[in-house]
C-alpha cells in the first residue's frame, strides 16, 4: 500500500484492512476486514472516536 | 448510535466503531458502562493508529483518533467523511440521513440530493444545462 500523508478523501477507493474486534453480541473478540465486507455487499460506516471511557 | 445500530444493519451498512484502544479496553469499557449496554455494533480496535492515519483522523501528539465518521460503499469508495475535535458529538439522524442519500444515488447516478433531502421520495435535481442559473426555479417546482 502507497503511503497515504494526509488522509483518504471523498471519491478516493479505500484500500483493503482488517481490524481487531470486541464483539459485543457475541462477548468475543474477532476480525473484520473490508474485503469481507465488499464481498458481502455491505455498506462499511467506520466511526472513529478518541478513546473508551469518553462519551461517543 | 446504540438505538440506531438495527436500523444501519437492516439497510445494508455494517457500523464499526474504532479507537485506539486495545480490543481488551473495548471489551471493559463496554462492560462496564451503563450507557453501551444494549451496544450491538462491532467495537474496532487500532492500536498502531494505522487505519487512523489512513482516514486522515491520527493525532500523532495524543496518539487518539479525532471523531471522525466515514461511509464507505459496497464497492470500496470513500463517499463520505466528516471530522469533528474531540469536544464536539455526532448526530446520528444526520448520518443517516448522509447514508440514505448515498444509497440513493448509487441507483440515481444522475441526480442529486440537495440540502434539504431526507429520504426517498424527496425532491432531486438532475443537473443540466437548462438549470444553469435556474436551481431555485427547479427546487420550488
Amino acid at each position: 500500500m502507497t503511503e497515504v500523508c494526509c488522509g483518504l478523501r471523498v471519491g478516493d477507493e479505500v484500500p483493503d484492512f482488517k481490524l481487531e474486534i470486541f464483539d459485543p453480541t457475541t462477548g468475543d473478540f474477532g476480525e473484520i476486514s473490508l474485503e469481507t465486507l465488499k464481498a458481502n455487499k455491505k455498506w462499511t460506516i467506520l466511526f472513529f472516536y478518541p478513546a473508551a471511557f469518553t462519551f461517543v | 448510535m446504540a438505538e440506531q445500530y438495527e436500523k444501519f444493519k437492516r439497510m445494508g451498512a455494517e457500523v464499526i466503531t474504532v479507537s485506539t484502544d486495545t480490543k481488551f479496553v473495548q471489551l471493559a469499557w463496554q462492560r462496564e458502562e451503563k450507557m453501551l449496554k444494549d451496544v450491538k455494533y462491532p467495537m474496532g480496535s487500532d492500536p498502531t493508529g494505522n487505519l487512523s492515519r489512513i482516514f486522515g483522523v491520527y493525532d500523532e501528539n495524543t496518539g487518539l483518533a479525532l471523531r471522525g465518521t466515514f461511509i464507505i460503499s459496497p464497492e470500496g469508495k470513500l463517499l463520505n467523511s466528516e471530522v469533528n475535535f474531540y469536544n464536539m458529538g455526532r448526530n446520528i439522524d444526520e448520518l443517516m440521513r448522509k447514508f440514505k442519500a448515498n444509497m440513493y444515488l448509487a441507483t440515481h447516478v444522475d441526480e442529486g440530493c440537495p440540502a434539504k433531502w431526507k429520504e426517498e421520495g424527496d425532491k432531486t435535481l438532475k443537473p443540466s444545462a437548462k438549470m444553469v442559473g435556474k436551481v431555485y426555479e427547479a427546487y420550488e417546482r
